[in-house]
């Protein structure tokens, strides 16, 4: 640093309109964010400052270039970055829950720079939470789209008192996204991918009546039907038994879920923390597990007299061996060092078992019931199409034996979207409930 | 030869593995007989709480009516010389590998097709997700209407066990691949053909590997049911077969023992083939190997 000397605020303000975060920025809030600007010196080759120490000052280049590199650890997809006039950096004071610099810069060759306290700034912008917050955003964007952070990184922190809520800034957040997404290529490429697949299932079944696919049937017959206050063959959204059916399927599907979880997540812990206790237990459980579940149909159907509690046992076989599975080799995931420095502390078995394995093992825990709900789904439709009455398997079949073929599709389609939106529902419960988790991952470059 | 085979031996670990199965097998045959056992007066009170709580007198709830490995076992040895269950076996595997094999042919460059092309895969992924939650035996009567033969239909709703399955293992092995990787055969003059045969089917080769042993399971899974479905529900003499119409035949025949039979022998052939895959997987990823 060679010297600090009072720049005019007039000089400084292009040198902010130029930047990103005060592209919009009024004049008003310009004259006060320059009134806080210290000008400093450079020489080249100098280093600014280091990875790793206080963010306290956030600069702009007023002139001259600046080298930009992130320290190590830090998954921007770039680490290097340079820039001239106009260029910020030193941001991280900004970023929610950060304190220390992520990155190290380096004058490249003498260079005049406005350094502006983060503290300092933040209060500037609080005084205009609105216009502010604004602000805020474009060091935000700014941050993941310019210096490459991950967009999970890219938080900045939130202003004092501005009056936008949380709901308010996730659904400018949301609609941001939205914007990006509809300004890439990916919504007309898959507007183009299925207006294929539909177009050419329309072509083939309807229009030009393809041998074999003549048979089928069409996308208008389907959607009709499907639509119709008065289906032909007894089932449409508009139809209660429509309803009965998705909601038979859901609660048999809910019931081997449950019992698989609460059965399956204890025992899988157990396999995989007590040595013993899975030596002795699974080699019956691999014995078990290669006779694929839907062999166990007809047994089942002997096994248990009513039909119901044969078609949730299968479904729950399928759910408790994933579930068991996962829990066991997330428990054996667990490094062995954790549960050392727990016994060396003085934990009790028990509180080993309660503060390292379980949150150990529960990011295998989350996968493993999300394959588990999609086997219950595959293992349901077939117990269904083979046993029982009710049912959206039930429909598919009847309905092919009946020679009800539009029906088997609305079937197929009602199976994907409600087998769909149930492991959705998992995926968020489990995101939900290991933030940490996801947070770790986008830190940890994966 | 004789050295693993001793110390497998003087292994508690083997040994302790060998009890629980012994014991299992003890279980279900005393489970299995309990209608036998249960006869003479001294089970009185247990036989009115089964009654009490809803479930038949006789025997064991559940295990009561199953099969006993002895009766098995039994059934068993009478079946290997019959030539239907060979044929049986012949058939699965027939339309599992036939099944299987196309769902390799066609997934492989499809995955590698969208994992290479941001096009491609702007247009084939979302309409490939759609499809994905629909399980593939919801297929079978679909399946059956649009192609000629059950023969063929069978093999289609095999083939999308697997195909999905693999697809995803491929487009999430390729994504996985180290960017560096690229940018170092890029900036030493890499073709892209180059690119594609030294880094990105290297680099998804073990995701292959694991897609298909995990097709292969769900494959299984799929014949067996797609048998049962198709062979069970229709009238049609000379389709079926396979072991999955074995299974639901000697269902149908009352004849539970070979139920089990059926079962047990879907569990050999799924468990040999994965771990085939498995084994050729290690051989063709011997990088991978731990030393």
């Amino acid at each position: 640093m060679l010297n600090a000397q009072t720049a005019a605020p007039g000089d400084v303000i292009p040198v902010l309109r130029e930047s990103i975060p005060f592209v919009d920025a009024s004049g008003a809030l310009l004259q006060r964010v320059a009134a806080l600007g210290r000008p400093r010196r450079y020489a080249a080759g100098e280093r600014i400052y280091n990875a790793g120490d206080e963010a306290d000052d956030i600069y702009v280049v007023v002139s001259g270039r600046v080298e930009h590199v992130f320290g190590p650890g830090i998954s921007a997809q770039e680490s290097l970055k340079r820039m001239g006039r106009g260029g910020v950096f030193g941001w991280a004071g900004l970023v929610l829950g950060q304190t220390r610099r992520f990155a190290s810069a380096t004058a490249l060759e003498p260079s005049e720079i406005l350094c502006i306290g983060t503290e300092d700034l933040v209060r500037a912008l609080e005084v205009e939470p609105l216009e502010g917050g604004a602000v805020m955003d474009r060091f935000a964007t700014m941050i993941q789209r310019e210096f490459t952070m991950p967009a999970l990184l890219a938080k900045v922190r939130r202003l004092s008192g501005t009056p936008l809520t949380e709901e308010m800034s996730t659904l400018s957040l949301t609609l941001y996204r939205m914007s990006l997404w509809l300004k890439s290529p990916r919504p007309y490429l898959m507007l183009i991918g299925f207006a294929l697949f539909l177009g050419l299932w329309y072509l083939f079944v309807e229009v030009w009546k393809l041998p074999r696919f003549r048979e089928m049937p069409g996308i208008t017959t389907v959607v009709k039907e499907w639509l119709s206050p008065a289906p032909t063959y007894g089932l449409s959204v508009f139809t209660e038994e429509y309803y009965q059916h998705i909601a038979v399927s859901i609660w048999r599907v809910a019931q081997a879920f449950l019992l698989a979880t609460l059965l399956g997540v204890p025992f899988g812990l157990f396999l995989g923390w007590s040595r013993r206790f899975k030596e002795y237990v699974f080699p019956v459980f691999e014995l078990l597990r290669p006779i694929p579940v839907l062999a166990w149909v007809p047994l089942a159907i002997v096994m248990f007299i009513a039909t119901e509690s044969a078609v949730v046992f299968l479904a729950f076989l399928a759910s408790f061996f994933a579930t068991a599975l996962n829990t066991m080799l997330g428990v054996e995931s667990i490094d062995e060092s954790y549960v050392r420095a727990a016994n060396c502390l003085g934990a009790s078995r028990w509180q080993v078992f309660r503060h390292v394995i379980v949150p150990g093992a529960l990011p295998f825990v989350f996968t493993g019931l999300q394959i588990s709900i999609g086997v219950s789904w595959f293992s349901l439709v077939a117990a269904e199409m083979v046993s029982g009455q009710y049912g959206l398997g039930y429909v598919i079949n009847t309905s092919f034996m009946m020679v009800r073929y539009p029906t088997i599709v609305i079937g197929m389609v009602t199976l994907g979207v409600v087998g769909y939106a149930t492991s959705a529902m998992v995926r968020i419960a489990g995101d939900y409930m290991m933030e940490w988790r996801v947070r770790e991952l986008a830190l940890a470059e994966r | 030869m004789r050295k693993p085979l001793r110390s497998l031996l003087s292994s508690p670990v083997f040994w302790r593995g060998a009890v629980s199965i012994v014991a299992f097998v003890i279980l279900w045959e005393l489970g299995a007989r309990s209608k036998q056992w249960m006869a003479p007066e001294l089970f009185v009170p247990l036989k009115e709480m089964l009654g009490a709580m809803g479930f038949k007198k006789d025997y064991l709830p559940w295990i009561g009516v199953v099969p006993a490995p002895s009766t098995v076992l039994i059934a068993w040895i009478a079946v290997l010389g019959q030539g239907g269950y060979w044929q049986s076996w012949y058939m699965s595997l027939f339309r599992v590998m036939s099944g299987f094999v196309a769902a390799m042919l066609i997934g492989i460059p499809f995955g590698l097709l969208l994992a290479v092309s941001r096009t491609a895969q702007g247009i084939g992924f979302p309409v490939f997700e759609v499809l994905r939650p629909i399980p593939p035996l919801a297929w079978v009567p679909a399946s059956i209407i649009f192609w000629p033969t059950q023969e063929l239909a069978i093999s289609f709703v095999t083939f999308l066990g697997a195909f999905y399955t693999i697809v995803i293992n491929v487009l999430g092995g390729a994504r996985s691949i180290d960017l560096h990787y690229f940018q170092a055969a890029q900036s030493m003059g890499s073709s892209q053909w180059d690119i594609f045969r030294r880094v990105i089917l290297p680099g998804t080769l073990p995701s292959i590997v694991v897609g298909s042993a995990v097709g292969m399971g769900i494959t299984w899974e799929v014949v067996v049911a797609a048998e049962m479905i198709s062979g069970g529900g229709s009238q049609q003499s000379g389709a079926g077969g396979g072991l999955g119409f074995f299974i639901w035949s000697s269902y149908v025949g009352g004849s539970y023992e070979q139920i089990v039979v059926g079962m047990i022998s879907i569990g050999i052939a799924g468990f040999a083939s994965s771990e085939l895959l498995r084994w050729l997987g290690r051989y063709v990823t011997p990088w991978l190997r731990v030393r």
